[in-house]
């Protein structure tokens, strides 16, 4: 097999490549914006569940937790813990009682010393998200 | 070293190395944690410790591509760089910036961190490895934007090689995507969905130019084969890893609620991702078997062989062996993707920068290469770490396959923490191959400080 | 002086990459860098048709069932279009080859207007589906019939685009008997573009 290999050829392909993979990427995105409607359940975020996400963010639950999967794994799956507690009352009451000084040789979960519309708020947050359509996942309940 | 210039590299390794054992430090706190759950807690709790880990991870990893690119674009360029009190001086913010922030994450609780950088006016906190307060993410888009004018306005007085194109298109692209961490909607889906555009488009992306051009700068030197050779190679690989990495972003697309079309599109396009890494693998062991000088600096060509390696078993196998949405419907957010995300990071992207360190320290500090005991340590060290995080990944995903089973595939799934108290065996012997890592990593400090017989440059 | 900047010397003797001796029989025609994106991009479809096999095995009578829905006519003249269109690249080749770079430029023109007729047939059929609210989330025959004709249809556009800029370079006198590096590279494209379909079409809209 003998012929040519140029640099030149080598680099216009590689821009036309990652150009038209790129358009082709932004070209599913948007379909995906287009769908997400359908599937995200946007049309029950209310001001509760904004806050509840801030709550989630400001106390980097992601850092052991996982919500759909991503995070840390160092703590249970989120995204269907009111389903698995059986309701917002029971993760509501398993926050609160997390002890300051956490649990003599378990993975400890700290005390964030949430007020009660703090607690509501995260509860209805990741009650939220437990309506998403994420494909089936997790898939048991046990996440 | 060619250009007086390129000495403004030489403290952005040294902090790159040093930030790198911190993240050691901490990457053994959160493995007893793992074990010994109250392990430092409350004084340090998991999640703080986990985000020390990654956030010192990525800042080293820039450190080294901000050092490497000052190295090797004045020899690319053929001129001296445009500015090197300005990157003297981005060194300082970024490293003050960035140990700030650290310092926050230790001594104040992260609510309270939020509240004092103004999270409250834009909220960008909270979200996996973009945890970082606002102020530090302005820093750290001043710094690229200063950054990227530096070695921009370089290039542009001197010499274009590919390999600084690749590099330049790899960095500024690094810079674009970070600038998807400053949207974050309310929608929680939404937000996901455009988190994997600075995650995934960074570390299957972008960075990969980076770590192409880094690759074929050392290979050009330590083994004299022709420049058009690589180069060529290089624009061959960057493609292939572009053309598939971009759409396999789709694999964080299957169980996030966006539509299931991506798991068809994720799991054709990231099973072929191994593809660009298996190249990159030929190539380097190619270039160094076709080499027309045999380089004095041995531990460099170590590296760089062992860049090739380990990126394709970390990021290509490791990564293709969860990536198929069938599969990953059982694996998804389980020790399987620690392990592969552990190597893919040690073999890609870590191993590239101490390739790149390896190649340019001894020359920073006035040798071809470094005397041979000093050679000796390094590359002990090479092997103490490499088998050491091989034995990591073999542990993690070991107890990645007995947690799938456990929690999700077995007739009577068992809740989460019964499956981990389960595999607790393999997270205390993933720690021993921790302990194993940082030796490897004490025995690599060390040899910056071996003498012996040098040559001189 | 370090002495990597001995290598720059050193290294100058390169085996020069001129144009290629077409007396060697077995000659690989365009750049040997194009051969691996078409390899790719091969790969690329090959797995992607082995996941609508796979899948419709799975169910094979909504396949079947969505499968009827498919117009089969504006498949077929797509298929005559390309083919003819990758008739008139070879022709637009040949001429080239010959010098006659002038008759090449109408040739690529003429397969330029192959590929555009394919598209506008194309975004007839598209838009008859998108009016029945057809999207990539109907069910999974559908994601795979728009994901792989439209992947498809953004082939043949980047075809285009190259044949576009074949065809203004021809113009230019760049391309003659002795130098057609990129245009055969550009045209060995355009096939694999026309092949993809061969392939996709009786996949997807007639077998069954």
């Amino acid at each position: 097999m003998s012929g040519a290999f140029t640099k030149s050829m080598a680099r216009n392909i590689f821009y036309g490549g990652t150009t038209f993979f790129f358009l082709l990427f932004l070209a599913l995105s948007f379909d995906t914006m287009k769908q997400l409607p359908k599937r995200d359940m946007r049309q029950n975020i209310t001001p509760s569940i904004i806050a509840g996400k801030h709550i989630w963010e400001t106390r980097d639950c992601i850092g052991c937790h996982t919500l759909m999967g991503e995070g840390a794994y160092f703590a249970p799956e989120l995204a269907n813990v009111v389903e698995r507690l059986g309701s917002k009352e029971a993760v509501k009451a398993f926050i609160q009682s997390r002890p300051v000084d956490g649990i003599p040789g378990r993975r400890s979960m700290p005390q964030f010393n949430l007020t009660d519309k703090e607690l509501d708020d995260l509860a209805n947050f990741l009650e939220h998200v437990n309506t998403i359509n994420d494909a089936n996942w997790p898939p048991n309940i046990q996440g | 070293m060619q250009y007086k210039s390129q000495a403004v590299a030489k403290p952005y390794f040294i902090a790159a190395i040093g930030l790198f054992i911190g993240q050691i430090l901490f990457g053994l706190v959160l493995g007893l944690q793992y074990v010994l759950g109250d392990f430092l807690f409350p004084a340090i709790p998991f999640n703080v410790a986990r985000m020390v880990h990654t956030n010192l991870l990525i800042v080293w990893l820039l450190f080294g591509f901000m050092g490497a690119a000052y190295y090797l674009i004045p020899e690319e360029a053929e001129t001296e760089l445009f500015s090197p009190k300005l990157a003297l001086a981005l060194f300082w913010i970024f490293l003050v910036a960035g140990a700030l922030t650290i310092v926050g994450y230790l001594t104040v609780p992260y609510a309270t961190l939020a509240q004092l950088t103004g999270n409250d006016l834009l909220a960008t906190m909270g979200r996996e490895f973009l945890e970082q307060p606002l102020p530090t993410k302005l820093g750290i888009v001043v710094v690229a934007l200063a950054f990227l004018f530096n070695i921009t306005m370089t290039v542009l007085k001197g010499r274009k090689t590919s390999i600084a194109l690749v590099l330049l298109l790899g960095l500024w692209g690094l810079a674009v995507f970070f600038l998807f961490s400053f949207y974050n909607p309310a929608n929680i889906v939404v937000d996901k969905f455009f988190w994997w555009w600075v995650v995934h488009l960074w570390v299957e992306g972008v960075w990969e130019l980076i770590l192409g051009a880094m690759l074929a700068f050392v290979l050009i030197k330590v083994t004299g084969v022709d420049r058009e050779v690589i180069e060529k190679w290089l624009y061959v690989i960057v493609t292939l890893t572009l053309i598939t990495g971009i759409i396999g972003t789709g694999h964080h697309y299957f169980w996030i609620g966006t539509p299931e079309y991506w798991q068809w599109w994720g799991s054709i396009f990231s099973a072929l991702e191994p593809i660009p890494f298996f190249a990159m693998t030929v190539f380097a062991f190619n270039m160094v078997n076709r080499r027309r000088r045999e380089h004095p600096n041995k531990a460099a060509v170590l590296w760089a062989l062992g860049t090739g390696v380990m990126a394709f078993l970390g990021a290509g196998i490791w990564g293709f062996l969860h990536t198929l949405a069938p599969v990953n419907y059982y694996t998804h957010g389980t020790q399987i993707t620690a392990a592969h995300g552990h190597m893919a990071f040690y073999g890609a992207y870590v191993m590239v920068n101490l390739t790149m360190i390896s190649y340019a320290m001894p020359l920073l500090r006035g040798r071809a290469a470094n005397s041979n005991k000093a050679q000796v340590f390094e590359m002990w060290s090479f092997w103490l770490m490499t088998v050491a995080m091989v034995f990591i990944t073999l542990f993690l995903t070991a107890a990645g396959i007995l947690q799938v089973w456990l929690q999700r595939v077995s007739d009577s799934p068992v809740p989460f923490m019964v499956g981990q108290d389960q595999v607790a065996l393999f997270y205390w012997m993933r720690e021993w191959a921790g302990v194993a890592f940082l030796i490897g990593l004490i025995v690599y400090v060390i040899s910056f400080f071996v003498k012996g017989e040098e040559k001189a440059a | 002086m370090p002495p990597d900047t001995t290598s720059a010397t050193m290294s100058v003797a390169v085996r020069p990459s001129g144009p290629p001796n077409d007396a060697s029989g077995a000659r690989l025609p365009g750049d040997l860098a194009i051969w691996f994106f078409i390899l790719a991009e091969l790969l690329a479809f090959a797995v992607f048709f082995l996941a609508y096999a796979f899948a419709r095995a799975g169910n094979v009578e909504m396949f079947n069932e969505s499968q009827l829905t498919l117009d089969l006519n504006s498949g077929a003249l797509n298929t005559v279009l390309l083919i003819t269109g990758s008739w008139f690249v070879v022709l637009a080749v040949q001429a080239v080859k010959r010098d006659a770079t002038r008759l090449g430029a109408r040739w690529l023109a003429a397969g330029m207007a192959c590929g555009f007729a394919f598209l506008v047939v194309k975004v007839f059929e598209y838009s008859a589906k998108f009016d029945a609210d057809i999207s990539l989330s109907t069910n999974t025959f559908y994601m795979f019939y728009i994901s792989l004709t439209f992947f498809h249809f953004m082939h043949v556009v980047l075809g285009m685009v190259i044949l576009a800029i074949l065809l203004v370079k021809t113009r230019q006198g760049a391309y003659g008997s002795r130098e057609h590096n990129a245009l055969e590279s550009g045209a060995a494209y355009w096939h694999m573009v026309d092949l993809l379909w061969i392939v996709l079409f009786p996949l997807v809209y007639v077998m069954r």
